[in-house]
């Protein structure tokens, strides 16, 4: 079964988005993908996402193979509290952090991490939307490094953890460190370059990549098609296109 | 048949090294039932190589055309700002050789007056030249072409057939550049696989000014077919950006 691990519903300030939930239901049956794993767009933008992500709750409530990943943002003093009420939705398997969209750093996410770990929440974060060279001028927004990420995950050993947004460059600088990691994944879905996913393979192995799409800002096919080049053995197909998202975000 | 108009042979600095990438290529491309691959050197990928450096990587992909045949498609580098070699090149790899376009990068702009022999001499030869262009939001580099860059070449040379590369580097605005003159194509290689400029293209430019291109190595195979299989488009569109435009503007240097 194809799981998406990285999807979005929303508008997005910079250009026409297809964003709406019916528009991902219809990529998804023409993609052949299954379930998928849902934030809301807006909840970047916001400073507090809470009302991006109430949103996509009720746009997500008849849904069944829709699983929510709100956006939370560390900035809040109630972002505890947030966590709380997340861990309580039937749709909500994880908490999205957007550092770079909210002002902080990724290594100040400590206590979220042991958090989430606590209320059986898996923690997304994200490392980019889009190439920093196609940002619209006014915005000075950096990457996340994934090192950051990366070690977020080692301190949290008991916290699920996906980094979002992975290039391939940085995901072999890393490769090292995230091979001996079991509880950090990575979405493929910013993976580029010849054989992308078969050098991310070798490098971190097929137990920590997962299917995504980073739908509706890039074209779902390219990321089947991703895939279907990379020519991995059925057993290591099968956890990234599902196998390894069901662990991650407990959808099993 | 679909036809990728715009790649290159590899990093390696050697032709062993740019053999075994490309035979990785080829054999990635002929997975996804890619006919024809145009390929064209970077020269080692410096902005303005000196003539020699130009000469070696167009040896290189002289090479590849020799070793596939029929697969490879030759596009001649060229860099500008040394107009004489330029030509030189030009009639070793086009007219000598059998190159069947000229691609320029990013060693001067297009709007530069030094392209305009070039733009002449492919006119003259019936070939398309492949232009690098960008809106980079931090700027261009000195000699990197902007779409507007382009639209100034296109409209000095309207017998000259140009393909702007890159559509996900240059947008809606470089759309609205090139749309005025119909002898510009985009093609649709480079940059992430960013969903709906390929129907934004096929609506500004029509389904016939737009071309399917990877640029690999450095893009996936797989996220650039994505673009045009993953688009929502007619067939007939579809055919047209993933061969047929190609092979009209290639007109009589492809066969089967």
């Amino acid at each position: 079964m194809t799981i998406d691990a990285a999807a979005y519903v929303g508008e997005w300030p910079f250009r026409a988005l297809e964003g709406t939930v019916a528009d991902l239901a219809t990529t998804m049956r023409g993609n052949r993908v299954r379930r998928a794993v849902v934030s809301p767009i807006e909840g970047l933008f916001y400073t507090d996402p809470r009302p991006a992500n109430e949103r996509l709750l009720r746009r997500l409530a008849r849904r069944r193979n829709l699983w929510a990943a709100p956006i939370v943002s560390l900035r809040m003093a109630d972002w505890r509290e947030q966590f709380a009420t997340l861990a309580d939705k039937r749709r909500v398997r994880a908490a999205r952090l957007a550092p770079a969209f909210h002002g902080y750093r990724a290594a100040q996410a400590g206590e979220a991490a042991d958090l989430a770990a606590e209320l059986g929440l898996t923690l997304a974060v994200q490392i980019r939307i889009e190439d920093e060279r196609r940002h619209p001028p006014f915005v000075k927004m950096r990457d996340v490094p994934l090192e950051d990420v990366v070690a977020l995950a080692a301190a949290a050993p008991s916290t699920r953890v996906v980094a979002s947004a992975v290039r391939l460059r940085e995901m072999l600088d890393s490769a090292q460190h995230i091979r001996q990691l079991k509880n950090l994944w990575l979405d493929m879905s910013h993976l580029d370059g010849l054989c992308c996913l078969k050098e991310a393979r070798d490098a971190v192995g097929a137990r920590r990549l997962m299917f995504s799409t980073c739908w509706p800002f890039f074209y779902a096919r390219s990321a089947v098609l991703k895939v279907a080049e990379a020519e991995m053995p059925a057993r290591e197909k099968d956890a990234v296109m599902g196998g390894n998202a069901e662990r991650a975000f407990g959808l099993a | 048949m679909i036809i990728d108009i715009h790649a290159h042979p590899g990093y390696s600095h050697s032709l062993k090294g740019l053999r075994e990438e490309f035979r990785v290529a080829l054999g990635v491309a002929q997975q996804h039932e890619v006919d024809r691959i145009c390929l064209s050197s970077l020269a080692n990928w410096e902005d303005s190589p000196e003539p020699d450096r130009v000469r070696s990587g167009n040896d290189a992909v002289l090479a590849l055309m020799a070793d596939h045949p029929e697969v490879v498609i030759g596009f001649c580098y060229v860099n500008p700002r040394h107009p004489q070699e330029a030509l030189e090149e030009i009639e070793r790899c086009v007219v000598e050789e059998g190159m069947a376009g000229i691609k320029l990068w990013q060693a001067s702009r297009a709007s530069d007056r030094r392209m305009d022999p070039i733009a002449e001499r492919a006119a003259a030869l019936k070939i398309p030249i492949l232009q690098h262009a960008s809106y980079k939001t931090g700027g261009n580099g000195t000699g990197e072409s902007t779409p507007a860059d382009v639209a100034s070449l296109a409209a000095r040379h309207p017998q000259t057939m140009i393909v702007m590369a890159h559509l996900t580097g240059v947008g809606e605005r470089g759309l609205a550049d090139i749309a005025p003159y119909p002898n510009v194509c985009v093609d649709t290689a480079g940059g992430q696989p960013e969903a709906g400029l390929v129907e934004l293209a096929v609506r500004r430019l029509g389904a016939r000014r737009v071309i399917f291109g990877t640029d690999t190595p450095s893009r996936s195979y797989g996220a650039a077919l994505g673009k045009v299989l993953g688009a929502k488009l007619m067939v007939r569109q579809r055919n047209l950006i993933l061969g047929a435009n190609a092979r009209r503007l290639l007109a009589g240097r492809i066969t089967g």
